[in-house]
């Protein structure tokens, strides 16, 4: 199977956790449209959810949201108005992208074998980018340097009006 | 007195696991809380535990290294153990079981998933 293949179908494996998890834990509207391939320079955003896994494939899983969608999700996940950006928000954040990393990891791993997860990580500033360690120019004051210079497979939602992106960098590991 | 003791290296987690125990109409009087495997393993053994909730990917030790080191302490080895965790694969699942943990809850859950699966080791109000 290629890889192009397996992208596809990690990326409905995508939208399926997180409309699960909308449904389950965060209770609130969620919308989605295809996923697409982005070149990392041109990925800008406030925060940064990221969860490695490694096996038959190695790769990321990142939530990419703005500051104030942090906020409403964490709010609604906690049940609290939170007004400021402050570690219960950051901590909300990684266990959102923990919970889809983790659920995509169990369907890979009926398909390819088990493959292992880290803990979550949580970036938080403004107009974050990440750029690949390709000598491409750097475009913002606060780059972030991925070791890839493969493109990110986007999955993009809409809830509460308010847009963030769940990505994926995937690689088929060696033997 | 019942009391709960929640590992997972999320507070936020641990606030949500804990809401919902407590609007679920299960009986706990006290919930203890610990960030990582090795905390875990000190509160389970100084305080009277009647239900442990287990998170698997933790820093310092795991969730399943908790299991197997609890179970092989001798002391307070019997307390009933639900993992609590992301983790979902049927490999991870039976490496729970056979480690000594007595139930599983993926993460995402719904309220009446956890009071469904709780109500086997619970009373209920």
């Amino acid at each position: 199977m290629g890889l192009d293949t397996v992208m596809g179908n990690i990326a409905s494996d995508i939208t399926e956790s997180t409309k699960t998890l909308f449904e389950t834990m965060i209770m609130m509207d969620l919308k989605h449209h295809g996923a697409f391939l982005v070149d990392d320079t041109k990925i800008h955003t406030d925060i940064i959810g990221l969860v490695t896994f490694t096996g038959k494939y190695h790769g990321v899983i990142g939530l990419f949201c703005t500051r104030q969608f942090a906020l409403k999700v964490a709010s609604s996940m906690l049940m609290t108005e939170l007004t400021s950006f402050n570690n219960e928000v950051k901590d909300a954040i990684g266990e959102i992208t923990n919970m889809i990393a983790g659920n995509v990891k169990t369907k890979l791993s009926a398909q390819y074998g088990e493959m292992n997860l880290s803990i979550p990580i949580v970036i938080a500033g403004e107009g974050l980018s990440i750029t690949a360690v390709n000598n491409l120019p750097v475009v913002s004051d606060a780059a972030i340097s991925c070791f890839s210079k493969d493109p990110w497979l986007m999955t993009p939602f809409i809830s509460q009006d308010e847009r963030f992106n769940i990505g994926l960098l995937l690689k088929e590991s060696k033997n | 007195m019942t009391k709960v003791l929640i590992i997972d290296d999320s507070a936020v987690m641990r606030k949500i696991i804990q809401r919902n125990i407590q609007q679920s109409g299960l009986l706990v009087d006290e919930f203890i809380e610990a960030g990582d495997g090795k905390e875990g393993l000190e509160k389970a053994t100084a305080n009277d535990i009647n239900l442990i909730l287990c998170d698997w990917n933790m820093p310092n030790m795991s969730g399943i290294d908790f299991v197997k080191a609890l179970r092989g302490s001798g002391q307070k080895s019997n307390i009933p153990i639900v993992m609590v965790t992301t983790e979902g694969s049927d490999a991870k699942v039976e490496e729970a079981k056979n480690s000594g943990a007595n139930g599983y809850l993926t993460k995402p859950f719904t309220p009446d998933q956890l009071k469904s699966k709780l109500g086997n080791f619970l009373l209920i109000k």
